[in-house]
């Protein structure tokens, strides 16, 4: 006979045992059947499912607590960038104002450059005018005295011809001659 | 037909003068011969190197250019002035007027000038006048 016949047996004729576990409306064989299938079954559990379970538990465990740690590690690095992008910023704008104030030294020494040279050249082209100016007073000074020369020797040679006769000219060619001696 | 020298020439007209030779005649052998060799372009030269000698020779020959008509008075001045100047015995003289020279004389003679003239006078005034402004 076997196990499952005999189980259905007893289950067929309960009057058959007239003890406590009936009495409770307990069938004692069903209830060591169901420990024997509970124990194989806690068994079979702990063999082959929790070995497993736990492994998976303690890789995610692994795994959460890497995550964590790499989300710390993230956090900090971010903390560290921001704090670097702050400085870069910092030094940026540094250096922008130093550009900028070199910039504005640069601009204003070439203003003072070009002021300068400006002024340079308009005192130089003053002093060339001024010269041209002289020149031209000069050269027309100069033509005004010789034409006035000429103007005063054509007046004495016509002078000279209305005043100048024979005995005249004779007493001058005299005196040349004595003077030449 | 033989080429002479300038001065050759010179000094032949310059003998034949003073040896007392027909000058019409001299003048005409001069002439041919410049002709005949092509040099007339030497003429004015070769007159003057036949002054120079000359006046070596103690015959002096000059220009005077005035401004009117010479007495004889100042032209036997100006003979005495040229003798006494260069030593010579005689002194042949050719009268230019000139009026624009207005007064004074202008005497020529080789290698020597005297300009006593009022236009020169004038022409040096002005000179200085320039230059003194300058």
């Amino acid at each position: 006979m076997s196990f499952i016949s005999y189980i259905a047996e007893t289950a067929v004729a309960p009057e058959a045992s007239n003890d406590l576990f009936s009495a409770l409306g307990i069938d004692w064989r069903l209830l060591v059947l169901q420990i024997v299938a509970f124990l194989i079954l806690v068994f079979l559990l702990g063999k082959f499912v929790y070995p497993w379970l736990m492994k998976q538990v303690d890789e995610r465990q692994t795994a959460i607590e890497a995550a964590a740690k790499a989300a710390v590690e993230a956090q900090a690095s971010a903390a560290e960038s921001h704090e670097r992008v702050a400085e870069l910023l910092a030094e940026a704008r540094t250096q922008a104002a130093q550009i900028v104030d070199t910039a504005k030294l640069e601009a204003s020494q070439m203003v003072s450059v070009s002021e300068e040279r400006a002024r340079s050249t308009a005192e130089k082209i003053a002093a060339e005018a001024k010269t041209t100016v002289e020149k031209s007073i000069e050269i027309a000074k100069r033509e005004l005295h010789d034409e006035t020369l000429e103007l005063i020797a054509l007046a004495t040679e016509k002078v000279i011809h209305t005043k100048l006769d024979k005995k005249t000219d004779a007493a001058l060619i005299a005196s040349a001659l004595k003077e030449s001696k | 037909m033989v080429r002479l020298s300038r001065r050759a020439i010179a000094k032949y007209a310059t003998d034949q003068i003073t040896s007392g030779a027909d000058t019409k005649k001299l003048v005409l052998q001069l002439a041919a011969y410049l002709v005949e060799t092509r040099r007339t372009g030497e003429l004015s030269l070769i007159i003057r190197d036949i002054q120079f000698y000359l006046s070596e020779a103690g015959s002096v020959s000059g220009v005077i250019t005035t401004a009117t008509a010479l007495t004889a008075e100042t032209k036997s001045a100006i003979e005495q002035y040229i003798k006494k100047q260069t030593g010579a015995k005689t002194v042949a003289l050719d009268s230019f007027i000139d009026p624009s020279i207005i007064g004074g004389v202008k005497v020529s003679i080789p290698d020597r000038e005297l300009d006593a003239t009022v236009s020169r006078s004038l022409t040096i005034l002005k000179t200085r006048f320039k230059k003194a402004r300058n």
